[in-house]
């Protein structure tokens, strides 16, 4: 572990979600503790910068400090799949991404349903990164018997989860909501009607239809969506302390389905993930456009020699761009608190095959910020939203403070240049796995340093 | 639609992965090359030797007899060392990778792959990993380019103007289009050439098509869905039959054969309703009795025939411009 640090961040973009503070600032940390944030405006102006978005001007420093980033979703494959990723090399990633704590969903191998495999799933080096563990739902995520989770909850789990599977009978999972609700922790629910969605292999739509892809079809998951919200409001007059969380929602309708719950008051959220937000299933066909650069009716539809990479294989699938803008929606409007990474990282024999027979997933913790940020320059998102997004929203579900960039806070920050850019590679990538669509593309916003409980934890 | 990059359209030339995105005039080069085949054929030397030397092997995933045979049968026409690979009995039933064994057959001098595999893409991915040039002979649900050639030559022999344009004809092709990678791209090759496409099939069949037929937009033809085979019948010039895909169907989606035959099959009583000049085709192979009956296969009107003779001079046309393509 590197010494404390001892520096002066001068003429930043600083961005404090807590407090909701943004602007131009000097911070100063002695010890690996802030000592001083000096707002040039003063505190007044940066309050008003952060309610008007926290969106720096043309004149104003390119350089940003945040506080580091929080996933409330990763698969860092410990114990079972060490040659996809391991806690060394995830948090080496994360670190990179600008992450200082990561939640670890519980499907691993074993499933992380007991005490003793909850705890090898965050064992080792961790290069200061906070490692929060999600526990199986049920046992084996076989989804049949609710897990011991208050022995879990005791042990350290955040959440319980099923993710990679719905908890597909409903009896189960209302027995696994009540038992959250007791503990005193969030479901996180993968919402998936295997009925519908059994061998699919791309979104239901034109872009499945002329590449003959299998169909997995927008219904897969609004059915799901709509029957867990039917069970929460079943239970909740009799479990006030119940918290449901659905994870990666990928559709409009779905979107629009939580934002109806959560009006009735419901405690529901909801995280959408960077590639639904920004990529389309037309990049299946070889599109490389984000999705906000997308017109109505023009699909991608002739393949190109780009086409069916398997690194876009994806559970749920990419959509069109109607549905990506609806992933941005809920993030401008509240519906989504999170934007989680879903890092899920594989190995190449597990990718490099046929679109149709690659895993699952996308490994995407070190390119989300930068998804963000180019989502942020073609004006589809605020800093103020991406930073709430990638800090205190996910806080908020995991039950954890925001170390924000605040004074006599620890030094817990992530350094970024807006303006600059990077491209991912096997050079550039420090996880163990690069299956990313966006390989080698020119991507906006580059970490330069991740400062870690006041050490250094990534420096460019 | 967005057009492709200079380069990557240079790289993907030496290939035939499909038949999207080929223009008019690419079409009508291939036609004119396979008639000059044909015309190899009928020589008495029957072939050339303008492959000598070039390893062609035919990959094949899926169970076929007539595409696979037919590509052996045009790259020995043109003298190519031809060599087939048996899924079955090879390390694949080992677990060796599609890439792997794309890398093993250019190592062991293979210039051209011939890939069927039942899994739509698998030859975007041999293409990425492979020196030499990878014919599509069928992916999955998506693509079937070399059908979709022999079946526009055989329609603009019969059906085509002076140039073998079909504009203002009218093709239907009736049945299981949710499974048919010929229907996909028949509907690149027909609209291109021109023609009017009229879908139709059960509803179960044709999931997504309403869609997919309106996407064709930018295209010289047009398609359409109907919901019945009268309407789809009624004024076309040539009518395909699609098969029935037994292996490929899930339970729901078809209620019987007979069910099938009485509403979607192509018989003697349906065929009076069109034209006396208008035409019938199957890819093969047929279900008689299901999709087509057995007198309209074997019956005045029917192509079927001629479409499997069509593919052997179109394949010597594929395979003598990919290879010249893989040379420059």
């Amino acid at each position: 572990m590197t010494d404390l640090l001892t520096a002066n961040f001068a003429d930043h973009w600083v961005l404090d979600p807590v407090a909701g503070l943004a602007g131009v600032a000097d911070v100063s940390v002695v010890a690996g503790q802030i000592v001083s944030v000096t707002w040039r405006d003063g505190e007044v102006a940066a309050r008003a910068c952060w309610a008007a978005g926290a969106n720096p001007g043309p004149d104003d420093p390119t350089v940003a400090l945040l506080p580091a980033l929080i996933d409330l979703h990763a698969h860092f494959r410990q114990p079972g799949a060490d040659a996809s990723e391991d806690v060394e090399s995830g948090t080496r990633a994360a670190a990179h991404g600008g992450y200082g704590t990561v939640a670890l969903m519980p499907n691993t191998e074993p499933a992380a349903d007991n005490v003793e495999t909850l705890q090898r799933a965050i064992a080792g080096e961790r290069h200061s990164v906070r490692l929060l563990p999600i526990a199986a739902a049920t046992v084996g995520r076989a989804g049949t018997q609710v897990s011991d989770v208050a022995a879990l909850v005791k042990a350290g789990a955040v959440a319980i989860s099923d993710d990679g599977s719905p908890i597909a009978d409903r009896v189960v999972f209302r027995a696994a909501l009540l038992a959250a609700a007791a503990a005193g922790i969030p479901l996180i629910e993968h919402c998936e009607d295997p009925t519908l969605t059994a061998s699919g292999e791309a979104a239901d739509g034109l872009v499945a239809s002329r590449l003959g892809l299998r169909p997995w079809p927008a219904a897969g998951e609004l059915r799901a969506v709509e029957s867990a919200i039917a069970v929460l409001r079943d239970i909740v007059v009799t479990a006030p302390t119940a918290r449901l969380h659905l994870t990666h929602l990928s559709t409009a309708a779905a979107l629009e389905v939580v934002r109806g719950a959560q009006g009735e008051g419901l405690p529901l959220t909801c995280d959408v993930t960077p590639h639904h937000i920004a990529l389309t299933d037309g990049w299946i066909a070889g599109d490389r456009r984000w999705a906000w650069e997308v017109p109505v009716d023009d699909e991608f539809l002739v393949p190109t020699t780009a086409a069916f990479d398997s690194n876009l294989r994806v559970c749920p699938p990419l959509r069109t761009m109607i549905d990506a803008f609806a992933c941005r929606e809920a993030l401008r409007n509240g519906t989504a608190l999170a934007i989680g990474t879903d890092h899920a990282p594989h190995s190449r024999e597990k990718k490099e095959v046929e679109f149709g027979l690659a895993a699952n997933g996308i490994a995407g913790i070190e390119t989300c910020l930068s998804v963000a940020l180019a989502a942020h320059h073609a004006g589809e998102l605020s800093l103020a939203t991406i930073v709430a997004a990638l800090t205190t929203g996910p806080a908020l579900l995991l039950g954890i403070t925001t170390t924000s960039v605040t004074p006599g806070a620890v030094a817990s920050f992530v350094q970024v240049d807006l303006a600059a850019s990077w491209r991912p590679s096997r050079a550039t990538l420090l996880g163990r796995s690069i299956n990313t669509p966006l390989l080698e593309r020119e991507l906006p916003g580059v970490v330069q340093r991740t400062v870690l409980e006041g050490h250094l934890a990534y420096q460019r | 639609m967005v057009t492709q990059a200079a380069p990557e359209e240079e790289r993907s030339r030496r290939h035939l992965l499909d038949v999207a995105g080929l223009d008019w005039r690419s079409l009508q080069k291939l036609l004119a090359s396979a008639g000059e085949m044909q015309q190899l054929l009928d020589a008495p030397a029957g072939g050339s030797d303008a492959l000598r030397g070039v390893g062609v092997t035919t990959l094949f995933y899926e169970p076929s007899t007539r595409t696979r045979i037919s590509f052996e049968a045009a790259a020995a026409a043109l003298g190519a060392r031809v060599t087939t690979f048996s899924v079955a009995t090879s390390s694949v039933g080992k677990g060796e990778s599609l890439i792997d064994t794309v890398r093993t057959l250019e190592a062991l001098r293979n210039h051209v792959i011939v890939l069927r595999h039942e899994r739509a893409g698998a030859p975007w991915l041999a293409a990425r990993h492979f020196g030499g040039s990878i014919v599509n002979a069928g992916d999955g649900w998506h693509a079937h380019p070399t059908q979709a050639l022999l079946d526009l030559s055989v329609l603009s022999r019969h059906l085509g103007d002076r140039n073998g344009s079909l504009a203002g004809r009218r093709i239907a092709i009736v049945g299981d289009l949710l499974h048919s990678r010929v229907v996909r791209s028949n509907l690149h090759t027909l609209t291109t050439a021109g023609a009017t496409v009229v879908l139709t099939g059960p509803a179960s069949l044709t999931t997504g098509f309403a869609e997919h037929a309106a996407s064709f937009r930018d295209t010289p033809g047009s398609v359409q869905l109907v919901a019945t085979i009268d309407e789809a019948l009624s004024g076309a010039d040539a009518v395909m039959a699609l098969r029935i895909q037994r292996e490929r169907l899930t339970p729901g989606e078809l209620d019987s054969l007979e069910a099938y035959r009485a509403a979607w099959g192509l018989t003697e009583s349906r065929l009076a309703a069109l034209a006396p000049h208008a035409l019938v085709l199957h890819p093969g192979p047929m279900n008689e009795g299901v999709e087509i009956d057995p007198d309209v296969a074997d019956g005045p009107r029917s192509l079927v025939l001629e479409q499997v003779r069509a593919g052997i001079p179109m394949r010597m046309a594929v395979l003598q411009q990919v290879v010249s393509e893989a040379r420059a």
